[in-house]
């Protein structure tokens, strides 16, 4: 018997050993993937399904935009297709979809994807595969920070840079610090900040407290909340902070929580203090939402990038927007669009940015060529963005927009009108 | 009528606990304006949790099941009472058309699926209810996951009373109402009616019960449809409390505090769900309130309570133990 | 002797597809095919406790957490050899498992597995807690080059990349299903299947519970410890905690249960069930559609608990017997 125990033993290891040799042998590299004469394939991670489902839509526009792009002809003789995977905002599921885009799909770029955790679960893998990341619907800071090679400085989250990946939007500290400067021209604030006990909530909360520079002191009350808190939970947080005699709330939340931060203030509280709402909680659909639970959002600051179909439906980018939303035949989405959906208006603005700058990425783009010219933008009439603000990158420029416009809501159009001018938070 | 009150005997010193802990939130709530506000949010949402663990509980009492799908199943079920609002019906009429929906499907799912594994091991049962929480979200995905922004009407608007300075919102005063009232009838037809009666037995003792001429089966199906009832009591009263509208992922945070609160009162006892639901209601609030260092714990913690409840005491706080015969 | 050809037989069968496919696969297959011997791991690890020793586990996803950060950390902050940094996850998992062992000997089946669901839910709020440490949401980036396997130098071999991972995930396995298959054998897998048949038969046998409980809980935790290692390489070194809430603790227990008792055969299907089956490619028609997928998944897990409540090794058990009938030409019995 122990013979026999001994002879398995060593046969197993054996095989053992045979496994890990023999399938070890290196990869093949290949040519500009996803590159056809007539096609160019791009992919994407969105929670279609799931908790954060309500970003769907965003994916949905930029395939509204690439279907308008390639009705016109496409991009130098080419037709986009965009394979849009449903990571349902899990990173663990974003990770294997993300290998499946590029080594089953092999598309030419990871374009849009959503998310700020599935973007870290990916970015490792992406960079080191030299695969374009791009146009990240997050607006974390590391997408700016941790991509320069030149003067590049090791962070706890970035010990290499990640030179393939890029942000869009304007990013959450930069935001933060645009309400920081606002507030300071009030009289005597008393601020309290509700922020999400993450990454996300961290980033606004350490942008917000830099643009208070010296007035940190103003700060009286910060709360941190769990995301997938209920709303009681969320509503304690939002008391604590009038307990603490706040005269300013600040939120950094995202829609669910800030959702229910307003409709605590309004309906059980029955407080009204000077509020800031971040701008991805700020979709006209998501304060609507708010009203019906009893918040009384009259009043409330937040800010903006992009056009508005509700605010200025006749401006020439929301009437192509329009045109190209109605083009889908798809009535949700349509439906949702006259409702004010901001997000669906951000994808047709990314979309925009892509293909721009797939244009200048040569007639026979490769990943390098399309890094190059995503990294050297100039683009000032993207029709989709709030007029005035520009996309632009350089070597030294890693984040594409760097300028946003206050907005205030008004209760009894209940939809947000914008105010001042173009406003830069500084960099 | 001795045997009737020795158990009760037994459970005195929980009680003494629960009625000190009543106190103090009372005291407390007087003292402060804040904390009644917090007590009185708690009370709300932790009858929603009770709600969801007495399903849990009648549940287990009747097949010895730890039903995972019990939330999927409520948030299914406030989903079909979307749909029928959709259709054109009143909040009320919605309400108890999704309570009869509700009572049906769990008795489905218990013929159907159920009854073939109640009798294997505990690996087996949780893996089928795991299998069809997966299922249920998936269906719920698959036919509502597209809208943008879905919501139920809420049946208690947004106004509170003022009672010296602290509003109490009407809303979670009729959530307490609602699963209160649901949980007295459920508790009123085991007590007193010749259904109930089968049903204790078949989950009791069911060898002598079948020999007694009940159909064990169907009660123990019976049991299944009445504790979708109460999942969906607690599922449409949750939903306005979170004022974010309807989403499939309702009812899974709640799901977890719902099996904290039925191990923390004691999986065989209906009462004690209910005021483990409420005392965990409270005390995130509390959590919440006045520890917000603590925040990333609030997990843990209700399920430290959980597993202190499980070690020094497993029948629960309500529980009698149960002592096993060699 | 004759028992084990057909065993041995199975093993050269699968140690031999296995050593050829990341040649005949394509790259992202061979990605899921490491994917499927993480899984392997943890399966067979977790059918340890649950097939032969009868505890249940709705926790072992925390143990895989718990190895996935220390691989993670070591390699982030002391650039660890990759798989020097999977055996401290071992040897640590099972120390922790002896210790979530110890206050398990006291619950028993519904209790156990609210008490192992409460670890499985907790444990990835720690890293939120200690954030300075363990990253928060965050996450760690493990920043070690991955080294050759046995000190062989290999060529060309990319950093974490897939046939790497493949590689060392199946020799992990390999190593991992021999260690097991020796000591479910001996004496410590009889006083197992003691333990798991009749406790009170087992005590009267003078089987020590304490002992042969806690071990098992020691020995799966430190496989999922392993799989959990093995899952952070494969998701290029990087470990964040929202890969392992409930749902991978659940999906290890679905995994067990499929493979049932016994049969090698039967930790691979288990394995490929939770590993390939939510990652069915969106180019299948319907299973492949967002919603299907998870519709066809929940069915499927269904299906097989109503149908093989043995698992596939059940199934297995039953082709043979219901072979051997026939080999021997009598009256087939009635199969229960």
């Amino acid at each position: 018997m122990s013979i026999n125990r001994k002879k398995l033993g060593a046969l197993l290891c054996v095989i053992a050993a045979g496994i890990a040799v023999a399938s070890t042998a290196g990869a093949a590299s290949q040519s500009t993937p996803g590159v056809t004469k007539t096609t160019i394939k791009i992919g994407g991670t969105f929670p279609l399904t799931g908790g954060a489902s309500l970003y769907a839509t965003i994916a949905y526009a930029e395939e509204a935009y690439y279907g308008y792009v390639n009705a016109q002809g496409g991009v130098n003789g080419r037709k986009i297709t965009d394979v849009v995977l449903d990571d349902q905002y899990d990173p663990s599921k974003t990770v294997p979809e993300v290998k499946q885009l590029v080594e089953q799909n092999k598309v030419f770029a990871v374009v849009g994807s959503l998310g700020t955790a599935p973007g870290l679960a990916t970015w490792g893998y992406l960079n080191s595969h030299q695969v374009p990341q791009v146009l990240l619907a997050t607006g974390d800071a590391y997408w700016g920070t941790c991509t320069q090679k030149v003067g590049f400085k090791p962070k706890p989250y970035c010990k290499t840079p990640r030179p393939w990946t890029m942000g869009w939007q304007p990013d959450y500290p930069a935001e933060a610090k645009l309400y920081a400067k606002q507030i300071l021209k009030q009289n005597n604030p008393k601020i309290g900040v509700l922020y999400q006990n993450d990454a996300y909530g961290q980033n606004y909360l350490a942008g917000f407290l830099q643009g208070l520079g010296s007035h940190t002191g103003d700060v009286v009350a910060k709360e941190k909340y769990n995301f997938g808190d209920s709303a009681q939970v969320v509503g304690a947080h939002v008391g604590a902070l009038e307990a603490h005699g706040a005269n300013t709330v600040v939120i950094f939340a995202t829609p669910t929580a800030s959702i229910q931060a307003l409709a605590t203030m309004g309906a059980v509280l029955h407080w009204s203090p000077t509020t800031y709402l971040n701008n991805v909680s700020a979709n006209r659909l998501f304060v609507l939402a708010a009203e019906q639970n009893g918040a009384n959002p009259a009043g409330i600051f937040s800010s903006s990038y992009i056009g508005s179909q509700t605010a200025t439906p006749k401006a020439p980018g929301m009437k192509l927007a329009k045109k190209i939303i109605d083009g889908t035949h798809n009535n949700t989405l349509i439906t949702d669009f006259n409702n004010g959906d901001n997000n669906i208006v951000y994808g047709l603005a990314v979309a925009y940015t892509f293909v721009d700058a797939l244009k200048r990425a040569g007639t026979n783009p490769t990943r390098a060529s399309f890094m190059t010219a995503i990294r050297s933008l100039h683009e000032y009439k993207n029709p989709f963005v709030y007029p005035g603000i520009a996309v632009q990158t350089s070597k030294t420029r890693t984040f594409p927009m760097q300028q946003l416009i206050l907005e205030k809501w008004n209760g009894p159009l209940h939809d947000w009108r914008t105010f001042g001018s173009v406003l830069s938070p500084g960099y | 009528m001795t045997r009737f009150l020795s158990p009760l005997a037994r459970v005195q010193p929980t009680v003494y606990l629960v009625v000190a802990g009543a106190v103090f939130l009372l005291v407390g709530s007087l003292a402060s304006a804040r904390f009644a506000s917090l007590t009185v949010g708690g009370v709300g949402v932790g009858a929603a949790y009770g709600s969801l663990a007495l399903a849990l509980v009648l549940i287990y009492r009747a097949t010895h099941v730890i039903n995972f799908a019990q939330g999927e199943l409520a948030m299914l079920t406030t989903y079909v009472a979307y749909q029928l609002i959709q259709w054109g019906l009143t909040y009320w009429e919605a309400f108890f058309a999704t309570l009869a929906i509700a009572f049906v499907l769990g008795t489905a799912i218990h013929v159907t699926i159920i009854r073939p594994v109640q009798h294997r091991s505990v690996i087996g049962t949780v893996i089928v209810t795991v299998g069809l929480f997966i299922l249920i979200d998936g269906i719920a995905n698959w036919k509502w996951g597209g809208i943008a922004y879905a919501q139920l009407p809420s049946p208690f608007g947004f106004g509170s009373w003022d009672v010296g300075g602290v509003p109490i919102q009407h809303l979670y005063v009729g959530m307490f109402g609602i699963v209160l009232a649901s949980v007295l009838l459920v508790w009123a037809l085991f007590r007193f009616t010749k259904i109930g009666l089968g049903m204790r037995a078949a989950a009791l003792r069911p060898a002598a019960a079948s020999l007694a001429g009940v159909r064990v089966d169907a009660m123990l199906a019976l049991g299944w449809g009445f504790a979708a009832v109460l999942g969906a009591v607690a599922a449409l009263m949750y939903e306005p409390s979170q004022f974010s509208g309807l989403t499939p992922t309702l009812m899974q945070t709640a799901l977890v505090y719902a099996f904290a609160a039925a191990v923390l009162g004691g999986l065989e006892s209906p009462a004690g769900a209910l005021v483990g639901g409420l005392a965990i209601g409270v005390f995130l609030n509390m959590l919440a309130g006045y520890a917000p260092q603590l925040v990333s714990l609030e997990v843990p913690f209700a399920f430290a309570a959980l597993l202190a409840t499980l070690l020094i005491k497993p029948s629960g706080l309500f529980g009698h133990r149960q002592v096993q015969r060699v | 002797m004759r028992k084990q050809l057909p065993a041995l037989g199975s093993v050269a069968i699968v140690a031999a597809v296995l050593s050829v496919l990341p040649f005949v696969l394509s790259d992202y297959n061979v990605y899921l095919g490491a994917e499927v011997g993480v899984f392997f791991i943890a399966v067979l690890g977790l059918n340890i406790l649950t097939g032969y020793t009868g505890q249940i586990s709705i926790g072992h996803g925390a143990f895989m957490a718990i190895g996935a950060y220390v691989t993670a950390v070591m390699s982030r902050d002391h650039q660890t050899n990759l798989v020097l940094t999977m055996l401290v996850a071992f040897a640590a998992c099972f120390v922790i498992g002896l210790l979530v062992g110890l206050p398990a000997l006291r619950l028993s089946g519904v209790s156990l597995a609210l008490a192992t669901f409460a670890l499985a839910v907790s444990v990835p709020q720690l890293p939120l807690q200690w954030s300075n440490y363990l990253g928060g949401s965050l996450g760690v980036q493990a920043s070690s080059k991955p080294s050759s396997l046995l000190g062989i130098s290999m060529p060309g071999v990319a950093a974490l990349s897939n046939r790497w991972i493949y590689g060392v995930a199946w020799a992990a396995s390999a190593l991992l299903f021999g260690m097991a298959w020796l000591i479910l054998r001996g004496r410590v897998g009889r006083a197992f299947r003691a333990v798991r048949d009749s406790e009170i038969a087992a005590v009267a046998s003078g089987v020590e519970l304490g002992l042969y409980k806690t071990l098992a809980f020691g020995i799966s935790a430190a496989y999922a410890g392993v799989a959990g290692s093995l899952f952070v390489m494969a998701s290029n070194g990087f470990a964040q905690s929202q890969d392992f809430l409930v749902v991978l603790s659940l999906q290890l227990l679905i995994g067990a249960a499929v493979a049932g008792l016994g049969s090698l055969w039967g930790i691979l299907v288990g394995a490929a069930f939770v590993g390939l089956l939510p990652k069915i490619s969106t180019s299948v028609p319907l299973v492949g559609s967002d919603n299907g997928r998870d519709i066809v998944y929940g069915l499927l897990v269904i299906l097989v608990m109503l149908v093989l409540p043995g698992g596939f090794a059940g199934l297995l058990a039953r082709l043979r017997s219901l072979t051997r009938d026939l080999n021997r030409e009598s009256i087939p019995v009635k199969l229960r």
